[in-house]
């Protein structure tokens, strides 16, 4: 499925990958390819992204890697769409 | 005949005038470039929060976020002019001090109205009628989301708390590096975002459609702020870069004719001292 991450400041991140977790206000939860549609608001906390993915230089640094090798943002807010096998994360 | 010492003296400081404004120029055009980006790379995302919102509120009932669409009686108004913090950029910020004086006397004649300005320059030009109730201008030092959002967060909170019926921000808005385009916009109360309903896919809401509007409509709010400011900073060295440009223009025409005044004095002299040798020497012949 495809990932876009927006933040106000810069595009973090768009590309292909295989799951992605968020920090929803009701609790964590991940999703895979063919996901439902789902509208969320996310809260404080860390979106892990799992899959072969390249990182745009520029912003390289606001990401870190996690133990299982997933890459990891943290975030203080944002809103979450998923439609369509396309995941779309507005990050504050 | 002009004093060749004073033509010299006019001309090396027209040039040096010159060396400055060229100099700003390219200062300027540099930042325009950085700022232009600033403005590209937060479209998707002003885009697609106003995308989100509108076909959320549109299968909404009415009245939700009403904190912040709530209409008042008009009694109290603030504007909120962003300006630069400095000057040198031709009309750039007397074109915002002239809207909002036009504001004041044609639209809000009967209202009390109070700045919250944003730049050196708008604080300037309206301490003088003592309504100016906060001034943020060290949000230019570091433009950031973060800091944006806390003044949209003071504004939103004195809408709410009832201190203010009305906000309006105006600016100027980026539209090339030589076009601005003044713009005055309603912050608060909310203007209701007309979209279509599409059918919403039969999402999953977390936690409720209600609930997600509610915490995007605040968000859409310091957008539109950041979005402001950010055009305006554009807008601020498109400007400066164009006066910039006019000023070396008119230095290089006046250094140009100040040089040929120079030669025809020179030349004079010469003839001059020529005609005085030859003189002399046909005076000692006889």
């Amino acid at each position: 499925m495809y990932l876009e991450i927006v933040s106000p400041e810069a595009t973090l991140f768009s590309g292909e990958v295989t799951s992605v977790s968020v920090p929803g206000v009701n609790g964590e939860f991940q999703m895979l390819n063919n996901h439902a549609p789902v509208v969320s608001i996310l809260k404080e906390g860390t979106v892990k992204i799992a899959g072969n993915i390249e990182l745009n230089e520029d912003v390289q640094d606001k990401f870190s890697k996690g133990n299982a090798g997933e890459t990891l943002l943290k975030i203080n807010s944002g809103t979450l769409e998923m439609k369509d096998n396309k995941v779309i994360v507005l990050a504050d | 005949m002009a004093n060749l010492k004073e033509i010299r003296n006019r001309i090396s400081s027209v040039s040096s005038t010159m060396q400055i404004t060229s100099a700003m120029k390219m200062v300027s055009a540099a930042k325009l470039k950085k700022a232009q980006d600033a403005i590209t790379a937060m479209r998707p995302y002003a885009d697609k929060l106003t995308e989100l919102l509108q076909s959320l509120s549109a299968t909404l009932d009415a009245d939700s976020g009403s904190a912040y669409s709530e209409q008042r009686e008009l009694k109290k108004v603030l504007i909120v002019p962003i300006t630069s913090n400095r000057g040198l950029a031709g009309a750039f910020n007397s074109n915002i001090i002239k809207e909002v004086n036009r504001l004041v006397s044609e639209t809000y004649a009967n209202q009390e109205v109070s700045y919250l300005t944003i730049g050196k320059k708008a604080n300037d030009a309206f301490k003088k009628t003592n309504n100016v109730i906060d001034n943020k201008s060290e949000v230019y030092d570091d433009l950031t989301f973060d800091n944006v959002a806390e003044i949209a967060q003071l504004l939103m909170d004195k809408f709410v708390a009832g201190e203010f019926d009305k906000i309006e921000i105006v600016y100027n808005k980026f539209k090339n590096a030589a076009t601005q385009i003044v713009m005055t916009e309603q912050f608060l109360p909310i203007v209701p975002v007309e979209g279509e309903a599409n059918a919403n896919a039969d999402y999953i809401f977390e936690p409720s459609k209600l609930e997600i509007v509610e915490e995007l409509i605040p968000k859409s709010l310091k957008t539109q702020l950041y979005k402001g400011i950010r055009d305006s900073f554009a807008s601020e060295h498109g400007a400066r870069m164009t006066a910039m440009h006019k000023a070396t223009d008119n230095a290089t025409e006046l250094r140009d004719q100040l040089k040929l005044t120079y030669n025809k004095a020179r030349q004079a002299a010469i003839t001059n001292e020529i005609l005085e040798i030859v003189g002399g020497a046909e005076a000692l012949n006889n």
